[in-house]
């Protein structure tokens, strides 16, 4: 008899290589442990054991060989036990579950288990203290460290340990809540939550004193008490996270609002302008979507999941991007994922910044490095779980990502234009629709993510915030929709679960009959004990609504059942414009659709100029120009990301046309390009920019070189210039400050001018406000770190021909140029931070210029004249030349002839944005000067194809060689 | 010509699998493994057999492991009865996983797995592309092709073989492709040559009858000449060398 199958592998294993050398300690073991709730008889063991381990690479142990086959290993000591805390998404278990119950059929029915991570050392305490802490998150995970004589003895007793959930078994009454109350208490209710009768509070709400004064006004004109269940829904509804009220309110003197005069309101102008079927869909739905050919429509989304990724990084990364996979299934009937695009903002991994979010060194950050591998592995999993193929991303480095890092994860999809003949992209939920509720189960997940990840992050943000992601449950279901519900129009709606849950997700569905009746006991739960307003708002994640016409249910349950997917019927759609949510049989909430959207108090917002931060001055160290490329090449946010790259699987669907890693030398992209049909040539290319650096010195040229960049890239890349559509995700902090707003608006209004010029679309976005950590450093003095503001710019783009598509290798004789021209601009340059400060101006983006270069560019490409370009970003000149020589592994040689009084260093490092470098055959330039007058283009040398690049400056030569710096261009970020 | 391309549970790669049989001349289905288990006869009509990459189960308790039980709970007799007829079985990344989980290959001896795909030696997940040879001219997958270039993308993808095995192995010219480096000389195990630090170079295995392949690389992904890497310095072609692959499987039933 025994409750635990424990497995380890026989050869060292990856993982255990890599914690062998990080603690530099080669006793290192792991262990998969499975803890079950009962005993295992003898046969029931063996036959477990065997259906969940390889009897060629790993042993199972048992009481009898524990001892002996752990001795051939080591002498271990120590003992640290690594295991999900009680309700946490365990997907192992899952499917070890699945393989006893499919193999064992009836024989063993009710059982629990988790899943065990155990790790064995022959070492010090302090090494396994410290090992933990690399390896497990206790907000999720219960981690015990033990000497390793006591892990026999549990094993030959018994004693390993499962937690269920204990939730104490609640009868649910229904609550009033009484509003009228002094403003202070009242204002309690927002801050802290509803008080339960033994004084304790649900954990905040994020409704300030304006709102919940609505709300009383509201019950007030209505004549009742509000129930617990209404007030929370309203504070989901209401939430920042999904009212977008600073986007919405009152600025200044601009009455409609940021979002609707600068975003909007430039997709509008250029609509009016430009006549075409381009836009299908915008801003109304989950993702926007644009026209792909005649037959088929692609949809675009990006997401940030900031502060769930603070204190999860794993889980919050994970569930950052399965669920911006949710928005694309979500999209109009459901559109097939196809690309998975990332972008992180994060602490440099190498330093250690000792945060705590209490006093005292109590409840710290977790570490730098411990986020950022987080970040990265959670969005490997999901993507590459999902068979959704990841080309497209970035990673940026700065030390005020340390309180807060930004995970930014979108997702591109596809669906045809008509389904069955009608338009896809439109769906009505109609009255006596069936709501019905397809895909994981309900816990405590993520209650009152949407509240809270529009509040800073304080010692107040609730740990039942975290969810876990699981990416197989929502393939399965998935497949389900795309594949054999909607091509069948059996549904007539359809949205995601994400933030606010059912709450969120039937409440915005119902505008589109009217309003709804829900049965909350319908729901399926992961575990007992759950109150109904939890219910209502948790943030399980894999969950789709349907609105599905009665006369469809039998068949779409069935439909999902036959994948092992589960879907329940959970309400209806009506026609009269109320909310109505009953549990077992009681009303507990009833609002009018109005107020519970409408409602809220409109801000009105005032800004202020802000005190410039300038740059602080650094002493220029004097080396050679070989010497700074090094520098500039080794340095993090210009370094190679291929480590990431070769862990995202971009080959998935056998789609990707122009890959992550570009030339023989595997340079790191700014585009890639897929191209999603095998019977249209047509491809799409991907892109994105965000300029955090610039953002202090002017928010408004920040944007503006944010849309610049994420624009080039398309068109360098080959992209049909009037086929470009673009994202805004803002990622700003302390939005109740006004020159915080200040800088908003300034940036919003670079967003219409710069849109409007380049005539692209803003399609979908998002944003999110207050990326503020409040805490304490190391010696108990309170600090604020605020993210700098960040607004990433994805664009996405059409190239119509194959032939179309460039590549960033030239060939040996090629001339090389710069079209655009350079300015000294400086000022905020990855130069300046990393060689030193020097006075000069800060890159401004001068649409006219810019957009002829990008119109020739363009016309000169489809002519063949171009052979091979790369925009220019950070780093200026020096770093895109020293990129083309690596991916070609071609000798370029260089001729500074300097115009305007430039310095080298100016010339080379300036990030003067809107140009492109380029090389063409010689036999071409006369063709393109007809296309270029020479005031947009400076030829500044060719292609030697040796192994070194050379710079000569009068009759003084600098040379490097390419395989030098390649080495290091390809150095591992310290930390990571 | 039919191919039946199984689905379900987390493998995603099914549907450019079956669009490189159509391409070369087979008629095919995607089938999911449910409604195959509720009808396993449905397997007379077809003659290939493709089980595409993908990620089952989530790779939880080992890549390929929770499919190849409930294969092997459901599905076993008819697999193997499948194998053992004048048809053709493909094994593809994850597909190749589980039919070694199966012990459908290499299938010297015993019922029982014989060989176990671990952990990649690099600890992480790779996605490159890497060059193979053929070593083993005798599967009608692999006829006269000598070396290809295919992606990989996997984090188990290390064939671990133990000494006896290995030498039946060789002994039955059982190895399908080996990894080579950029002299086409054997990766031995170099990295990157050698994506996963793979035994003897190991990227392929096929069963006694050579009918049953299961590769690690992806064929499908190489299929047309502009998913190579850097297609555009390259000869204009209109496929990648993986058509090689789904060609033999046409020119074998033609």
């Amino acid at each position: 008899m025994t409750n635990t199958i424990q497995i380890l592998s026989i050869e060292k294993t990856g993982k255990e290589s890599s914690l062998q050398k990080e603690h530099n300690n080669k006793s290192i073991k792991i262990i998969d442990g499975y803890f079950f709730s009962r005993n295992l008889d003898d046969q029931k063991f063996t036959k477990i054991s065997k259906l969940i381990s390889n009897d060629i690479s790993q042993t199972i142990l048992t009481k009898k060989n524990v001892n002996k086959v752990l001795s051939s290993y080591s002498n271990f000591n120590w003992v640290v036990e690594i295991k999900f805390l009680p309700g946490v998404t365990d997907n192992v278990a899952t499917t070890v579950k699945e393989i006893i119950k499919d193999n064992l059929k009836s024989s063993f029915k009710s059982f629990e288990l988790g899943s065990t991570k155990i790790i064995l050392i022959k070492g010090r305490k302090k090494d396994i203290t410290k090992i933990s802490k690399n390896e497990a998150n206790p907000l999720i995970q219960t981690i015990k460290i033990y000497p390793f004589k006591k892990y026999l003895n549990n094993f030959k007793k018994n004693q390993f340990k499962i937690e269920k959930v204990k939730l104490p078994k609640k009868k649910y009454s229904k609550k009033e809540i009484n509003l009228d109350i002094s403003d202070y208490h009242l204002s309690l209710i927002g801050k802290l939550g509803i008080e339960e009768n033994d004084k304790s509070r649900r954990g905040t709400l994020g409704l300030d004193l304006e709102s919940l004064k609505a709300i009383r006004n509201y019950f007030s004109t209505i004549k009742r008490k509000p129930t617990d269940v209404e007030i929370e829904t309203l504070a989901q509804t209401w939430s920042e996270h999904c009212k977008h009220k600073i986007f919405s309110a009152k600025i200044d003197d601009i009455h409609e609002g940021i979002f609707k005069k600068y975003i909007k309101g430039a997709t509008e102008k250029i609509i009016q302008l430009r006549k075409d079927n381009f836009c299908v869909s915008l801003f109304t739905d989950n993702a926007g979507g644009i026209e792909f050919n005649k037959d088929w429509i692609i949809c675009h989304k990006v997401e940030t999941h900031n502060t769930p990724s603070a204190l999860d990084p794993f889980g919050g990364a994970i569930t950052g991007i399965v669920g911006v996979n949710r928005d694309c299934l979500g999209f109009g009937k459901g559109a097939k994922p196809i690309a998975n695009t990332y972008a992180y903002y994060l602490a440099d991994p190498n330093k250690n910044y000792q945060l705590y979010r209490q006093k005292n060194n109590k409840d710290p950050m977790l570490p730098a490095n411990f986020i950022a591998k987080g970040i990265i592995s959670g969005v490997r999993v999901g993507g590459n779980c999902s068979g959704i193929p990841t080309p497209q991303g970035n990673v940026y480095f700065d030390d005020r990502f340390a309180g807060k890092p930004l995970v930014f994860c979108g997702t591109v999809g596809i669906i045809p234009k008509k389904i069955k003949g009608k338009l896809s992209h439109k769906k009505k939920a109609n009255p006596g629709d069936i709501i019905l509720m397809a895909g994981g189960r309900v816990g405590k997940d993520g209650i009152h993510g949407a509240t809270f990840s529009s509040e800073e992050l304080d010692p107040n943000s609730p740990v039942s915030a975290v969810q876990i992601g699981d990416p197989i449950t929502q393939k399965k279901m998935s497949d389900v929709i795309i594949r054999e519900l909607r091509d069948e129009n059996l549904y007539s709606s359809i949205t995601d679960n994400g933030a606010g849950g059912l709450s969120s997700s039937i409440g915005e569905m119902a505008k589109e009959s009217g309003g709804f009746i829900v049965n909350l006991e319908k729901i399926p739960l992961k575990y007992n004990g759950l109150y109904p307003w939890e219910i209502w708002v948790s943030e399980s994640q894999e969950r789709m609504t349907l609105a599905v016409p009665p006369a469809n249910v039998k068949k779409v349950i069935k439909r999902f059942n036959a994948r092992g997917v589960e879907a329940t019927i959970i309400g209806k759609f009506i026609k009269k414009e109320k909310a109505i949510v009953k549990y077992n049989k009681t009303e507990i909430l009833n609002l009018d659709m109005e107020f519970l959207h409408e409602g809220y108090p409109k801000l009105n917002l005032k800004t202020s100029f802000p005190k410039i931060k300038k740059e602080k001055k650094k002493i220029i160290k004097k080396s050679s120009l070989i010497d700074k490329l090094h520098k500039l090449l080794s340095s993090p946010n210009i370094v190679s990301k291929e480590f990431i790259a070769t862990q995202y699987d971009h080959e998935v669907q056998a789609t990707s046309i122009i890959k992550p890693l570009q030339g023989e030398g595997r340079v790191f992209g700014n585009a890639t390009a897929i191209k999603p049909l095998f019977s249209d040539e047509k491809s799409i290319a991907l892109s994105q920019a965000a300029y955090p650096q610039y953002a202090e010195t002017n928010p408004y040229d920040m944007a503006g070189c944010s849309i610049d960049t994420a624009y080039k890239n398309l068109i360098v890349s080959g992209a049909n210039s009037k086929k470009i559509a673009i994202l805004d995700n803002f990622c700003w902090c302390s939005s109740d400050e006004p020159d915080r707003l200040y800088q908003l608006k300034e940036a919003a209004k670079a967003c219409y001018d710069y849109a409007v010029a380049y005539q692209t679309p803003f399609i979908s976005g998002k944003d999110s406000m207050f990326n503020d950590f409040k805490g304490f450093d190391k010696t108990g003095k309170s600090i604020k770190i605020s993210i700098p503001p960040t607004l990433l710019i994805s664009s996405i783009g059409l190239v119509d021909k194959i032939s179309h598509l460039t590549k960033i290798t030239p060939d040996d004789g090629d001339i090389l140029l710069v079209l655009g021209v350079t300015r000294n601009e400086l000022q905020d340059s990855v130069y300046s931070k990393i060689i030193g400060y020097e006075k000069s101006k800060n890159p401004v983006v001068n649409s006219k210029d810019a957009l002829r270069t990008y119109r020739n560019f363009e016309k000169a490409n489809k002519l063949g004249i171009i052979n091979s370009a790369i925009g220019i970003d950070l780093g200026g000149l020096g770093i895109a030349v020293t990129k083309m020589a690596i991916a070609s592994k071609k000798g370029l040689a260089i001729d500074l002839k300097l115009k305007n009084k430039f310095s080298v260093d100016q010339f080379l490092f300036s990030e003067t944005q809107s140009r492109i470098l380029v090389s063409m055959k010689k036999n071409k330039l006369a063709n393109f000067k007809k296309i270029f007058k020479a005031s947009d283009y400076t030829i500044i040398g060719k292609c030697t194809g040796s192994d070194v690049i050379e710079f000569k400056e009068n009759k003084k030569i600098m040379r490097g060689k390419i395989s030098d710096f390649a080495k290091s261009y390809k150095q591992n970020i310290k930390g990571l | 010509m039919n191919v039946l391309v199984l689905s379900g549970y987390g493998i995603n790669c099914e549907n450019e699998t079956l669009h490189a049989f159509e391409v070369v001349g087979f008629k095919g289905k995607i089938i999911h493994i449910n409604d195959l288990i509720q009808n396993p006869k449905q397997l007379n009509n077809y003659q290939v057999f493709a089980i595409p990459g993908g990620f089952s189960y989530g790779d939880d308790t080992g890549s390929g492991n929770a499919m190849a039980k409930k294969i092997m709970t459901n599905l076993y007799d008819q697999l193997t009865d499948f194998s053992l007829k004048d048809k053709l079985i493909i094994g593809i990344c994850n597909g190749c996983q589980i039919l070694i989980n199966l012990g459908l290959v290499p299938s010297l001896n015993k019922k029982d797995p014989e060989v176990a795909l671990i952990e990649n030696k690099s600890g992480s997940y790779e996605c490159r592309w890497v060059d193979v040879k053929v070593s083993n001219n005798k599967s009608p997958w692999l006829k006269n092709i000598s070396t290809l270039n295919l992606p990989v993308a996997h984090q188990e993808g290390q064939f671990m073989i133990p000494i006896n095995v290995l030498k039946s192995i060789k002994a039955n010219d059982l190895i399908g492709l080996q990894y080579i480096n950029h002299r086409k000389k054997l990766a031995k195990g170099q990295f990157p040559f050698n994506p996963n630090g793979s035994k003897d170079d190991i990227a392929a295995l096929t069963n006694q009858n050579g009918n049953v392949l299961a590769m690690m690389p992806h064929p499908e992904r190489a299929f047309y000449n502009y998913h190579i890497p850097n297609w555009q310095s390259k000869t204009i072609k209109k496929f990648g060398d993986g058509y090689k692959i789904f060609m033999n499987a046409k020119k074998f039933f033609a």
